[in-house]
């Protein structure tokens, strides 16, 4: 499996720290095993009243390995957690690498967020993969080989018990949990989306739910669908309680069978009696170290899932075709053409788009307009090859998109998405995206350009601009795009908190930059829209018609009616 | 947490023979390990010393073998006890939470707040499940078996038990020291963490911007930076615990070292020790030591635990101080701060009123209506006006003068805080809440698509069993039999969460789809604030006016048709109403409505 390889490269690139901490370990599991054999050793062996000296020297070995014991548990912990954490950076690299080609394509129009978050919790939980999945076993298996190979040399038959004992903790009995939890998990897992679908439900809905009268019979649902939740996860929690029950039933029995089989051959008089309190005591602590296995099934089924999931959200679309060497120039302005384009979202019943056609000359500047969900954002995410049609031809200057290097279109591309993301930082950062250096004046002039006079350079951004008003973060990303020296120009609603002076100002201060390019401005609002060389009307994914504002208006069609019922509008009120 | 929440308190009441099974079920282990000791040291000293015969130890091996199994057995029935009591603690905490959210009132200001009420149903509740799984199995076991342990050890053998007896506290110590300093130092670290561990959930959501910006590829470093950062800083934190743990496992280690020292030195020089009892007590030792030992683990999980209990528990005391902690919202969309104990009192009280007795379409009046979310809030203040039946009402003003707030009023869903609205004469909180909401229909500006089939979503406006002819009616009506033919399995289909998105305009017809079905007797009506699809602005219009023809209409108002075609227009502003009247009338006399309805278009034309 392909998430695993990314998992076992950065393993291996943390070979050092692994390597160490799998020694301090195991000198930890072996020194706990000796430590409690050589005093059931030590009692033993008093009963022959051996010299003195031998107790002091017995007693004093058992105070240092209970030390090294307690020191390389601790050197375990270190390496292992320090592993973890690196791992950790390493996965995180590697997936943002896997997705930046693959983003936004791989988010679909809803929830993109949700998915975002669910990757990095699922990258998180693989972390987990080694710390209490991966190497526990090893060392377990070490320690045990260990037992068994030092126990060998009182008894064969002893050390074959151990054996036993060795498989049946380290791999049947987490086996045998693991396939309950894999029955059970989806069921949880189930019953916990059901539980939080319809939770989320009755918020969102409660007005609606209250005037339909049908609060009652929805918090009925909920309370069945809550009881489930528990049942399932108790049902789920139990497989583990019975794994560790299981895990300590095969520690007595083979205990047990020590005893047995000690007595026996102590009869047979194969076997020195001083050795039996020893080997019991063995017993007991090595199945004592093996204690990790117990958890091991569940996080080993989290961290599956989560890999599982990564495979498809990540690695499904990994088939990437190399990039196209064709570059688009930056120097002069852009034309674009659209024919018989249609595009669909993976999540979504309906096309996008459908069978658009659209020619957009090089220097002209086009409005789109449109009710939300016409696909207006959609024509953008395609010019700026953010996502592939699904069917026809994009062109720009009369190159086909599918030969332009993605980075040369954004290079020459100046953007104002219609959420734009803003980095915690300084309102400097965040202006300075780009790989073009200015200095602390020239940004200043922007953001006065762009009427944001409020605020200074050094003032700090929160992440995701949560400081920010709608309003801030719209002039931001203009200032951000009029930084750039792109000579196309991509602008989804970037005035829609605005009130309507300041956006005449900030449009004003654009188009005189943009004189020369070619510009496509979506907008909400139908004002302002004189000056455009065009206007484009969309709904549904079609164009309704196009042309300037005056013919627009005399043809007396959607545009003309759309302006009607804006005009309607009263108490409209932005952000000033 | 120093004091047990009133939450788990109520759960330890309420699941106390679990609790006492629990603690008899600990105290029977706590024998059988005894038993396991002894009868091990038992069969050891028979076998070894005493050169017994097998068939004589056969019947100790035996029972040996019996009272392993019944360790263990006892060890999974306290699990068993453990996982019960915390399924059941979490379904009531959930019945609890669930039956807030229903009953208690319209939540405040959801949309900022659902994620968040949802974690707490589900996430918080579930973080609770250790307290009853774990810890409380795991200090039962802890209170009972050491003093078994330890009067046990002392009968054998009394310096043992002295040596056990005073090395035992510094476990406690030692767990409390590294719960601490661990503390203290993640606090200090705090920021630095919080800083380094949204980095990457940044990044990724700010990955379209980087690629346009051209800065992917820099930004791995970045990422890589910070992860490396918050290894580090996250090392510290754990060195100090690790090297805690370090010294109480050493303190252990020394301990069971002492213990054997003392034993041979008993065995040996003072000849005054059996081997039996030795061996025993060295059996005892660890088993002491580990028991201990477990309940820092448990104290850990049981401190996560409760503070997902204070959140369940801060949640369910919450909702009374709602509107203060939300302040009002207006246009906000989904539902805007609504909140208090707004449910009418009566419901389902017997003897209130019948609202199906009562002339439809209602008379409504409003006397001295006064409201504020909280004490400091703004308040809303409209006097006394009647609307006759069937009239349509508009409600007019900036946003944030309280419009949405008074249609809420007038609907019920908010209770004033002096003042009373007037159903045919009687106030509406004498009502039965589902008889008036019979007869009501609110078409908000996002109406909420249920999952289930489209036609259920249309159906969910009857409150009655309807035909599928009635639904496809009224779907027609609205102007949905296109996207109905459209759906792969027509009304079949399912559609909201998980099934088939409806754009905002499908939603708005829905929403009058829904209305068409009720048939109601007042329509509270949020219009929209955005230009909607053409077909959808057109069915709107008429629509409404067709419902509305047999209707008491209140519509919080943005267009101007709207507004001079409805009997009556509140002008609102800052709470207060302003004036009333019909378009004309208000145009004359306020300067400032006259305003209001004009500043938009002009704007449009400068």
């Amino acid at each position: 499996m392909n998430e695993l390889a990314i998992l076992t490269k950065a393993m291996i690139q943390e070979r050092k720290d692994i390597a160490m901490a799998i020694i301090g370990g195991f000198i930890a599991g072996i020194a706990g095993v000796s430590l409690f054999s050589l005093s059931g050793y030590l009692i033993s062996k008093t009963v022959f009243a051996p010299p003195l000296y031998t107790l002091i020297v017995l007693t004093s070995l058992v105070k240092i390995l209970g030390l090294l014991r307690a020191a390389s548990r601790y050197a375990e912990r270190l390496y292992a957690h320090r592993a973890t954490f690196s791992l950790l950076s390493r996965l995180r690299t590697s997936f943002f690498a896997k997705l930046i080609p693959l983003t936004p394509g791989i988010l679909g129009k809803k929830r993109s967020g949700e998915l975002l978050a669910r990757i990095v919790g699922d990258v998180e939980s693989l972390q987990h993969y080694f710390l209490r999945v991966a190497y526990p076993p090893i060392i377990v298996v070490m320690v045990f080989l260990a037992t068994v190979l030092y126990t060998s040399a009182f008894s064969i038959w002893i050390a074959c018990l151990f054996v036993v004992g060795m498989l049946a903790a380290a791999f049947v009995v987490p086996g045998l949990v693991l396939l309950g939890l894999r029955k059970v998990h989806g069921r949880v897992r189930r019953q916990r989306t059901v539980f939080s679908t319809e939770v989320t439900e009755l918020l969102y809905g409660f007005r609606d739910l209250k005037v339909y009268g049908q609060l009652n019979k929805r918090e009925e649902q909920l309370q069945h669908a809550s009881s489930a939740l528990s049942e399932e996860q108790q049902a789920s929690a139990v497989h583990l309680l019975r794994g560790q029950s299981l895990h300590a039933f095969v520690m007595y029995l083979i205990s047990w069978g020590v005893l047995v089989l000690g007595a026996y051959l102590i009869m047979n008089g194969s076997f020195a009696g001083v050795f039996l309190a020893m080997l019991v005591m063995t017993s007991l602590t090595v199945f004592e170290e093996a204690a990790p296995m117990a958890t091991l099934p569940a996080y080993k089924q989290d961290s599956e899932h989560a890999a599982k999931r990564l495979a498809e959200t990540v690695l499904a679309a990994d088939v990437q075709a190399p990039q196209p060497t064709a570059i688009l120039s930056g120097n002069q302005a852009v034309s674009l053409e659209l024919c018989g384009v249609s595009f669909q979202y993976e999540d979504e019943w309906r096309p996008a788009l459908r069978d658009v056609s659209l020619h957009f000359p090089a220097g002209s500047k086009t409005a789109i307009v449109g009710p939300s969900g016409s696909g207006k954002t959609t024509i953008i995410e395609l010019l700026l090859k953010l996502r592939a049609s699904t069917s026809g031809q994009i062109r720009i200057n009369d190159v086909s998109i599918d030969q332009l290097d993605d980075a040369s279109i954004w290079q020459a591309s100046n953007v104002v998405m219609q959420y734009s993301h803003f980095f915690r930082g300084t309102i400097r950062d965040n202006l300075l995206l780009g790989e073009e250096r200015y200095t602390d004046q020239a940004l200043s002039a922007i953001l006065d350009k762009a009427q944001l006079t409020n605020k200074s350079l050094d003032d700090a951004v929160y992440e995701k601009g949560e400081n920010l008003s709608d309003g801030e973060k719209q002039r931001i990303a203009l200032a951000r795009a009029m930084l750039r020296k792109g000579r196309l120009w991509f602008l989804d609603e970037p005035t829609s908190s605005l009130d309507y002076i300041t956006e005449r100002l900030v449009f004003r201060q654009l188009l005189s930059q943009a004189r020369d390019d070619t510009l496509i401005l979506i907008c909400h609002r139908l004002t302002g829209l004189e000056e455009m060389d065009r206007i484009v009307v969309m709904d549904h994914g079609r164009i309704m018609e196009a042309g300037t504002y005056a013919e627009l208006m005399e043809q007396k069609g959607y545009f003309y009616e759309m302006k009607q019922i804006e005009l309607q509008m009263v108490g409209e009120q932005c952000e000033v | 947490m120093k004091k047990k929440t009133g939450l788990i308190s109520e759960q330890m009441s309420a699941q106390r023979k679990r609790l006492v099974l629990l603690g008899g079920m600990s105290l029977a282990l706590g024998a059988a390990i005894v038993g396991q000791a002894a009868l091990l040291a038992e069969s050891v000293e028979k076998i070894f010393v005493q050169r017994a015969s097998f068939s004589s130890v056969a019947v100790i091996l035996g029972i040996l073998l019996a009272v392993m199994a019944a360790r263990t057995l006892l060890s999974y029935g306290n699990g068993r006890i453990g996982l019960r009591m915390a399924a059941s603690a979490k379904t009531d905490m959930r019945a609890a939470l669930l039956r807030k959210l229903t009953r208690a009132s319209m939540p405040a200001a959801l949309r900022g707040q659902t994620g968040g009420k949802v974690s707490v149903a589900l996430d918080a509740v579930d973080e609770a499940d250790s307290y009853f799984s774990q810890y409380m199995p795991r200090m039962m076991e802890a209170a009972v078996i050491p003093i078994l342990i330890l009067v046990v050890v002392f009968t054998q053998h009394m310096n043992s038990g002295f040596i056990m007896l005073v090395t035992a506290p510094f476990i406690p110590i030692f767990m409390i020291l590294v719960g601490l300093k661990t503390k203290n130092k993640s606090e200090e670290k705090f920021a630095q963490l919080a800083e380094f561990s949204g980095t990457f959930l940044d990044s990724l959501q700010g990955l379209v911007s980087l690629k346009l910006f051209g800065r992917a590829r820099q930004h791995e470093q970045e990422i890589e930076r910070s992860s490396i950062g918050y290894r580090d800083a996250t090392m510290d934190i754990l060195r100090i615990a690790f090297t805690n743990t370090f010294m109480l496992e050493s303190i252990v280690m020394l301990g069971i070292g002492i213990v054997a020292l003392e034993l041979a030195l008993q065995l040996l020089i003072f000849k005054s020790l059996s081997f039996h009892t030795a061996f025993l007590i060295l059996l005892l030792a660890p088993e002491f030591y580990s028991l201990l030992k477990n309940t820092g683990t448990a104290f850990h999980s049981g401190r996560t635990s409760m503070g997902a209990i204070g959140k369940v528990e801060e949640m369910l005391a919450g909702t009374r101080d709602e509107g203060a902690v939300n302040p009002r919202r207006e246009d906000g969309g989904i539902t805007d701060g609504i909140s208090g104990a707004d449910r009418m009192i009566t419901a389902n009280k017997p003897g209130s009123d019948d609202m199906s007795l009562t002339r439809m379409p209602p008379i409504i009046e409003l006397r001295d209506v006064r409201f504020r979310y909280a004490p400091d809030s703004f308040e809303l203040a409209v006097g006394n006006i009647s609307f006759g039946p069937g009239k349509h009402i508009a409600i007019v003003g900036k946003s944030g003068s309280g419009k949405t707030t008074l249609m809420h009023l007038i609907a019920g869903l908010l209770k004033p805080s002096s003042g009373e609205v007037l159903v045919n004469g009687t106030p509406l909180m004498h009502y039965d809440e589902d008889s008036w909401f019979g007869h009501v229909s609110y078409i908000t500006q996002h109406p909420y698509i249920f999952a289930g089939t489209f036609a259920d979503n249309i159906a969910i406006g009857a409150g009655r069993a309807v035909s599928r002819d009635d639904v496809v009616q009224a779907a027609a009506a609205a102007g949905l039999a296109a996207v109905a033919s459209e759906l792969e399995h027509g009304y079949d289909t399912l559609v909201g969460e998980g099934g088939r998105g409806l754009s905002g305009g499908e939603k708005q017809r829905l929403a009058l789809a829904r209305a068409f079905l009720k048939r109601p007797a007042v329509i509270l009506f949020d219009e929209p604030t955005v230009g909607l699809d053409l077909q959808t602005e057109r069915v709107l219009q008429q629509s409404i006016a067709l419902l509305a023809s047999k209707a008491t209409m209140i519509t919080v108002a943005h267009r101007l048709y709207t507004i001079r075609n409805a009997d009556n227009i509140m002008f609102m502003g800052d709470g207060t109403l302003l004036g009333c009247g019909r378009h004309e009338e208000l145009l004359d006399c306020l300067p400032e409505y006259a305003e209001m309805v004009d500043a938009h278009r002009k704007g449009g034309f400068a």
